[in-house]
């Protein structure tokens, strides 16, 4: 069939299915967090509660989207919708299979890179068009966030551009089911570039312990104060979003994509990505968060000179292995 | 950081005039960090102040509290409290309602601690009528107040990693970690008194509840879990590198501001004083007790949290030293409450003080008021936490908005007793 | 940066074991965790062994009630069970809404009428529904388990002994408590 029509309708499957799983992420979170805070969780919608993201979606329909009387009304309007989209955009080049991917892009890293920092931009138009301080407050640090983790994220995904020599996702993977999973072979730069790309890349969603942006016990919702009904869903669930994509896009460089035996490829990188996006919420639930200024400091002061490092060393492995093989 | 312990007979980590009480205003009072009375209009005209109010409404201004911050980027450069949101009029409830009556409403004023509350109150009406309390009836106080001391601590604790790290993340699970724990607790006051919460358990010239059986092995069991969960607590939060960066070196109260404002409670004993009235003006049973005092130098948050949980420690150890050794006796001395104009006093004035998990507090009482003596005639509450909320202006200027939430937090301030 | 690392894998452990122990909670509202035998939560009246009232409208309760909730108004009348006059509360009216449990009501009473129940008021919608009348007060003493605290009993807890043997005040040996 025609290249388009391909990608088309394996967008719709994609974007259905990530919208699907990311609705009952809010249950799994629930659930999750509840037995490691030693309670039980939603159980009355459906056996396990199960049902509890339809009714939670239910009731942010239909309450009204309240826009203050002050506030720039475009950009309030569009930032929430917005952040969905840059979201479900950063999933075009994930390959969940060996042919499953909506696009294979030759750039596949440089074009998540690209729109992973592009996601920084509506949660500040969100801060500034809400009139309020407390989300200007939010919205100026995700900027600072924002912009300062980008460069340990590119740093951290060179790594395996760079082990693997190519920016194609699916290359990447390739070349891992040939060689190892980047983050156990070779020994060294891959798990710590692993170790590097987590904290950046929950640094870019607004993840805890970076989540200055929406700190909630400092900025009452910071960035989402303003929000009500659906904007505020759809800013949440952007994130969750954002976060199901890194946990994806940290599978594929890291740790095989859909490499595995038994089973086909599509449920090993599902799992992977589940188990990532486990961890992520078991880290959510478990630290308190930083300091903005410790935040940069955190960045600048050690993620990104190491990165750069990091870099280095993946750079002279490859060449001692071409060297090698000579 | 050095922590210090030290005990009945050890000295005070800073050199306090023989002649001078721990609380008198402290004439050399050095420099600080803010100045509360900054006058915002000449401070720099470039700048561009930006007012914002952590406002009444807050997910963690520790009750209703409004602290209105001058902001230079996220740098505050002048704090103002207000408060009074929670203005009850307890004091004036006070001139109206009689002796007897005022017991159960005073559970309210810091209503984390409702024993100290009572036992304060108990203990200046009993001074101002002469009413002598039995042994038992001043061991069951003692090991009452040591036991709302680790309650209050605990929820403290909770609500301390909710203000670092939020309602949705890692604070709140510390927080479910510590109520859990502290349900323990409130379901030994449960099997004493019938109350959960506010007890009105103390009467004048004695208890109103007596121990039932099987009440000491509750406790045993629930200070032992505590115990060992409390380990665990400082394994995730206070060890943990991130609080040790939000919590070290910040909001730091030093010795002179402390004395200056009148500060008390683990606020004093951060910034080095070594000052606990448990042991310093023993009440109760406390003069047959050797309370161990943790002192710290550093005054800043983490400083006060490891005071507090020390402080958790060492009731347990007087819990554990108290519970099997109640004496026989009375539970009071008087006969039990029957009438409301059961005391009357004429003139006369009292004060008394308890050690709450905050500081001093203490009741101010003079005698001979309405219903021909039955009502105090005026009853002032010295709240510790009007004092330590009053160090505020002065140790926020300098820091971020993300270093107030967490000052205020290691503060603890109540706001029903800053109110009243 | 390692400590960071460290630090956040300590957290994680102690939030793993947490997942893997029992839940605290109790499902609210479809159960209800046991409450102790002196949990005291309302209210009721209570009628005597002959089903003769017991309370005689002496408004003890509402002159102690610090927050002034109970109104009771008295009347004399002949009893049903014995044909004796006496005097009975022909209103009697607690307000819940301002309650602050502090018992002090239940102590006072001169014939242990009053007494607390066991399980709580449920929500309402309506002020009205948590103003107990002397028919639903009536009605709780039937329907609701009773605390184990009335007058007499906290009395008896509360009085210093007629006769103090000189050894019991110096005895440091376990003390038992009174049993209830």
């Amino acid at each position: 069939m025609s290249p388009y029509l391909r990608a088309l309708i394996y967008s719709l499957v994609i974007i259905t299915l990530l919208l699907t799983i990311t609705a009952w992420s809010i249950w799994f979170e629930r659930k999750f967090s509840a037995r490691m805070q030693s309670r039980v969780g939603p159980t009355f919608y459906g056996p396990f509660g199960l049902l509890q993201p339809v009714v939670d979606g239910l009731k942010l329909l239909q309450k009204e989207f309240l826009i203050p009387e002050s506030a720039d009304r475009a950009l309030f309007v569009l930032a929430p919708p917005l952040t969905v989209i840059l979201a479900l955009g950063t999933a075009a080049v994930v390959p969940f299979g060996p042919d499953v991917m909506a696009a294979d892009l030759d750039v596949g890293v440089l074009y998540i890179l690209a729109l992973g920092s592009l996601t920084t931009i509506p949660v500040w138009i969100a801060g500034w068009a809400s009139n309020n301080k407390y989300s200007l407050l939010g919205g100026m640090r995700a900027v600072a966030q924002g912009i300062s983790y980008e460069i340990p994220l590119a740093l951290a995904a060179l790594v395996p551009v760079i082990l693997a020599g190519s920016m194609s996702l699916a290359d990447i993977v390739n070349y891992q089911i040939q060689h190892g999973w980047f983050a156990f072979w070779p020994p060294g730069p891959g798990f710590f570039a692993f170790l590097f790309f987590l904290p950046a890349s929950l640094a870019e969603a607004n993840r805890i312990p970076f989540d200055i942006p929406e700190a909630e016990s400092e900025l009452i919702a910071g960035v989402t104060t303003e929000y009500t009904g659906m904007g505020f869903g759809l800013l949440y669930l952007a994130e969750y979003l954002h976060t199901l994509i890194v946990s994806a896009v940290a599978s594929a460089l890291f740790f095989g994509g859909w490499d595995g035996p038994f089973l086909p490829g599509l449920h090993w990188m599902v799992a992977k990505t589940l188990v990532l996006f486990a961890g992520i919420f078991a880290i959510r639930w478990s630290l308190v968060r930083f300091r903005s200024d410790q935040l940069m400091g955190i960045c600048w002061r050690y993620l990104v000179p190491i990165g750069l490092g990091l870099v280095m060393v993946s750079a002279i492995w490859v060449q001692l292995a071409k060297a090698g093989a000579q | 950081m050095e922590v210090e312990v030290a005990s009945s007979a050890g000295s005070a980590s800073r050199e306090i005039p023989a002649n001078q009480h721990p609380l008198s205003n402290c004439p050399t009072a050095k420099t600080r960090r803010g100045d509360p009375y900054l006058d915002i209009a000449a401070y720099d005209p470039e700048a561009d102040l930006m007012v914002l109010n952590l406002g009444p409404q807050h997910p963690s201004t520790h009750g209703v509290f409004r602290l209105k911050l001058y902001l230079d980027g996220e740098m505050i450069v002048k704090a103002v409290p207000f408060c009074g949101y929670l203005h009850r009029g307890v004091e004036k409830l006070c001139e109206k309602l009689t002796y007897v009556q005022l017991v159960p409403i005073f559970d309210k004023n810091d209503y984390v601690s409702p024993m100290m509350n009572e036992q304060s109150l108990v203990m200046a009406f009993e001074s101002l009528l002469g009413v002598e309390v039995p042994r038992r009836a001043r061991y069951l106080r003692t090991l009452l107040a040591e036991l709302q001391r680790i309650a209050s601590h605990l929820l403290w604790f909770g609500a301390f990693a909710m203000d670092l790290g939020g309602a949705l993340g890692g604070g709140s699970t510390l927080f479910m970690y510590c109520f859990r724990e502290r349900e323990l607790i409130l379901d030994v006051f449960e099997e004493l008194t019938g109350c959960r919460f506010h007890y009105n358990t103390h009467m004048i010239g004695g208890n109103r509840h007596d121990i039932p059986t099987g009440w000491a092995a509750k406790v045993h069991s629930a200070i032992d879990i505590i115990e060992r969960r409390l380990i665990e607590y400082e394994s995730y939060l206070t060890t943990n590198r991130i609080y040790l960066d939000r919590t070290r070196g910040v909001g730091v109260v030093d010795a002179d501001l402390a004395m200056e404002l009148g500060i008390t409670g683990p606020i004093l004993r951060a910034a080095g004083i070594d000052h606990d009235l448990r042991r310093d003006a023993p009440y109760h049973a406390y003069d047959e007790l050797e309370v161990r005092v943790t002192t710290a130098t550093a005054g800043d948050c983490e400083a006060r949290t490891q005071i507090r949980l020390a402080e958790i420690r060492e009731s347990i150890r007087l819990v554990r030293l108290m519970i099997d050794g109640i004496p026989e006796g009375p539970l009071g001395s008087r006969k039990p409450i029957k009438s409301n104009l059961a005391e009357k006093s004429d003139r006369g004035q009292a004060y008394a003080a308890v050690e709450s998990p905050r500081g001093e507090l203490g009741i101010y009482v003079m005698g001979g008021g309405a219903n021909r003596g039955a009502s105090p005639y005026r009853l002032k509450i010295r709240s510790p936490s009007l004092h330590a909320l009053s160090c505020l202006p002065y140790v926020l200027p300098g820091h971020v908005v993300s270093d107030a939430v967490a000052i205020l937090g290691s503060v603890d301030p109540i706001m029903g007793e800053v109110d009243r | 940066m390692m400590p960071y690392f460290v630090d956040t894998v300590r957290s994680l452990f102690v939030t793993m074991r947490n997942v893997l122990r029992k839940p605290t909670t109790v499902h609210f509202p479809m159960e209800r965790r046991v409450r102790t035998e002196r949990y005291r939560a309302s209210f009721a009246l209570l009628h005597d062994q002959a089903g003769e009232e017991l309370c005689i409208g002496c408004k003890a309760c509402e002159r102690i009630c610090p927050s002034e909730v109970i109104t009771v108004d008295a009347e004399k009348r002949e009893s049903s069970v014995t044909g004796k006059k006496r005097s009975y509360a022909k209103a009697f009216t607690l307000d819940q809404n301002a309650c602050i449990y502090c018992e002090l009501c239940v102590q006072v009473c001169p014939t242990d009428a009053i007494v607390m129940t066991r399980t709580a008021q449920e929500p309402a919608f309506h002020r009205q529904t948590l103003c107990l009348n002397m028919e639903r007060l009536y009605d709780n003493e039937r329907t609701q388990p009773l605390t184990w605290a009335n007058a007499s009993r906290l009395i008896e807890m509360q009085s210093p002994p007629a006769k103090e043997p000189a050894k019991a005040q110096d005895n440091e040996d376990a003390g038992k408590g009174q049993a209830p």
